[in-house]
């Protein structure tokens, strides 16, 4: 009995928490777009940025990509041959690519690779005293540090979510004619002819707020890791980074959701 | 006599249950250097943060150059803090840069200087703190002493009016701790630079401070000249002084309880 | 501003009053340098400078690396107090040419 008040305890604490994290984290949003407007932002810095996530993630997302239009169109081929209807494998493929594949896979593969960093490397500055060191000499951390990274991944998450479409359509392709001999005619016309430019507004959408999700929680949890006693030193960045990456996931997924259904 | 540039008037920190600092006072002058002198858990790094601004007390009040560090608003604040440098423990240099980068900072972001002067004045920094060359590494090259004087260049790159150290010495060899002194008290002597340093380092403040405060336990038990120090009748103060530890040992019986457990903990 | 200019013989003498710093050091220099790109001899005047920052400092290196440049010559006279101090401190006296005053100068040649 005792058991399940404590649980039940426990489970109260952690909801009040999250929502003590969520203020906390709305307002340090807040405070990341509002110095954009106290000063240029380094263009610099922003191409940096934009080049680490690149780095880091244009080869992961082309393999992930590849593999997940092949198994898509290997699914849809094993479906569709049933209603005789093989020739709506293109249109099947990138419809679900473009609409929802595409923008979580990669905002997935992002965490894993960008997020995760992002979290350690913030997490560590805040250890060594480096935000410290910025506020006192007059820098402003968030347009100095925080801000160059969102706008990098605001500006890169479309833009891989598009390459990951494509590719993904394309192990499609790889499946749908090479390994299955359908027409290569059907495929791509099937292609052309189901996307409309709302699909794709939608998945860029997708892909702009997960971009927006997927930079703003580990920034939040590296820059925070102080205030939780226990996330101090090297394994507080551990626990952090963790934490990051897997409310960064649920969130992102329930985002996903909302967004799904408005747009239907 | 002048006003003093720095005032900490009843200051209370408090995080959670625990009364961290316990009604601090105390004044730095114009152009001497300050010693905080106190063990472990003393309060002496949160007094340090109160006074950079980093920590907002439960109450009390701290004026740094007639300006109120806790009410100023943010661009007062940062005015000055362009007149503050401050050596951090670890360095605390930006991993990302260059050690010419770090120290180039402060003056790219608050300065219009020209490219080149920035350039001279960074090196002539490394120069003085014996890291000629370094310019290039990056922080995770240096070792804990480079690091150390890479965030002291930073720190007076500037040539604030205020320094502000906290523990210098740790992790030093003694030579560097004593070629250390040395630069803190040239700072102050050519630079005109008022200087505090928060320490637990003897020699260093012996040698150094123009005057001494102590703290133990969040509390001020001892502030003067070195001499009047060293002249403390506060037990604590002496005992700090002449090394003794200052737990006081229970008796037989309670210590054999505790090595048994039998309290219950 | 904290600076006057004087001809004296073949010198061009820079004298520099009260505190050269952040604020005014990069109009100084630009000040001196265009003096020195008009091939003039130059006397910088310590006299009654009563601080000098390391961004004066770096500006006066850089003038003293122009006067090099265009074969001019580049003095510092009577550096005394802390402005003294922060030559010794920089070891920038054992860059610069230091005399103890415009005499001296002029007839050391």
């Amino acid at each position: 009995m005792v058991y399940l008040f404590k649980s039940v305890t426990k489970l109260g604490e952690a909801a009040r928490q999250h929502i003590d994290n969520l203020g906390l984290a709305t307002l340090f949003l807040l405070r990341i777009v509002s110095s954009l407007f106290t000063g240029l932002v380094s263009f610099k810095q922003v191409i940096k940025q934009i080049y680490f996530i690149g780095n880091r993630s244009l080869v992961v997302i082309i393999v992930a990509a590849l593999f997940t239009g092949m198994v898509v169109a290997l699914q849809f081929y094993d479906t569709l041959v049933r209603f005789g209807s093989v020739d709506l494998l293109g249109s099947a493929v990138a419809l679900s690519l473009i609409k929802e594949l595409g923008p979580v896979m990669t905002a997935l593969m992002l965490i894993a690779r960008v997020g995760s960093a992002t979290c350690s490397e913030i997490g560590i500055m805040r250890n060594e005293q480096q935000f410290d060191a910025l506020d006192c000499m007059a820098i402003n951390s968030y347009r100095y540090v925080m801000l160059p990274r969102l706008l990098a991944a605001l500006i890169c998450v479309p833009i891989l979510t598009g390459v990951f479409d494509l590719v993904g359509i394309g192990g499609g392709y790889i499946v749908g004619i090479y390994i299955q001999g359908g027409s290569p005619g059907a495929y791509i016309q099937g292609v052309m002819d189901t996307i409309s430019f709302k699909d794709v507004l939608v998945g860029q959408i997708k892909s702009l707020v997960f971009g927006l999700l997927i930079m703003w929680i580990p920034l939040f949890y590296g820059f925070y890791l102080h205030l939780n006693q226990k996330n101090m030193g090297a394994e507080g960045v551990s626990n952090g980074t963790t934490q990051a990456v897997v409310m960064s996931a649920i969130i992102m997924l329930f985002s996903d959701y909302i967004i799904s259904s408005l747009a239907l | 006599m002048a006003k003093p540039i720095i005032t900490v008037e009843n200051l209370f920190a408090q995080y959670g249950d625990t009364l961290v600092l316990k009604d601090v006072n105390l004044t730095v002058n114009k152009g001497e250097i300050l010693v905080i002198m106190g063990g472990s858990g003393s309060g002496k790094s949160t007094l340090l943060n109160h006074m950079l601004g980093l920590k907002t007390p439960t109450s009390g009040t701290i004026m740094i150059d007639d300006v109120d560090v806790f009410t100023a608003k943010n661009r007062e604040l940062r005015n000055l803090r362009k007149k503050m440098g401050v050596a951090f423990q670890g360095g605390a240099l930006l991993s990302s840069l260059t050690v010419a980068n770090n120290v180039k900072l402060p003056l790219e972001q608050n300065t219009s200087l020209d490219k080149q002067t920035i350039d001279i004045m960074v090196r002539m920094k490394l120069e003085l703190m014996n890291m000629a060359g370094t310019g290039h590494l990056m922080p995770t090259e240096l070792s804990g002493g480079m690091l150390k004087r890479a965030g002291l260049a930073r720190a007076v790159v500037m040539d604030p009016k205020l320094l502000f150290f906290d523990e210098p010495s740790a992790g030093l060899d003694p030579t560097t701790a004593v070629e250390l002194d040395e630069l803190i008290l040239t700072l102050r002597d050519a630079m005109n630079m008022t200087i505090v340093v928060v320490t637990h380092e003897l020699e260093s403040v012996f040698k150094i401070a123009d005057r001494v405060v102590v703290l133990f336990a969040g509390e001020v038990v001892a502030n003067g000249s070195v001499d009047e120090i060293k002249n403390s009748p506060d037990e604590r103060v002496q005992n700090m002084i002449n090394r003794k530890p200052n737990t006081h040992r229970d008796d037989g019986e309670v210590y054999f309880n505790r090595l048994l457990d039998k309290g219950g903990n | 501003m904290n600076i006057e200019i004087e001809k004296y013989n073949n010198y061009q003498v820079v004298k520099l009053y009260g505190e050269v710093d952040l604020s005014n050091s990069r109009k100084i220099k630009l000040e001196i340098i265009k003096l020195i790109k008009s091939k003039n001899n130059i006397i910088v005047d310590f006299t009654d400078l009563q601080y000098i920052d390391s961004s004066g400092m770096a500006s006066l290196v850089e003038a003293f690396n122009e006067s090099k440049e265009n074969n001019t010559e580049f003095h510092i006279v009577d550096a005394n107090g802390s402005p003294l101090q922060v030559l010794q401190l920089t070891r920038l006296n054992t860059v610069f040419n230091l005399a103890d005053s415009i005499e001296t100068v002029s007839i050391n040649g």
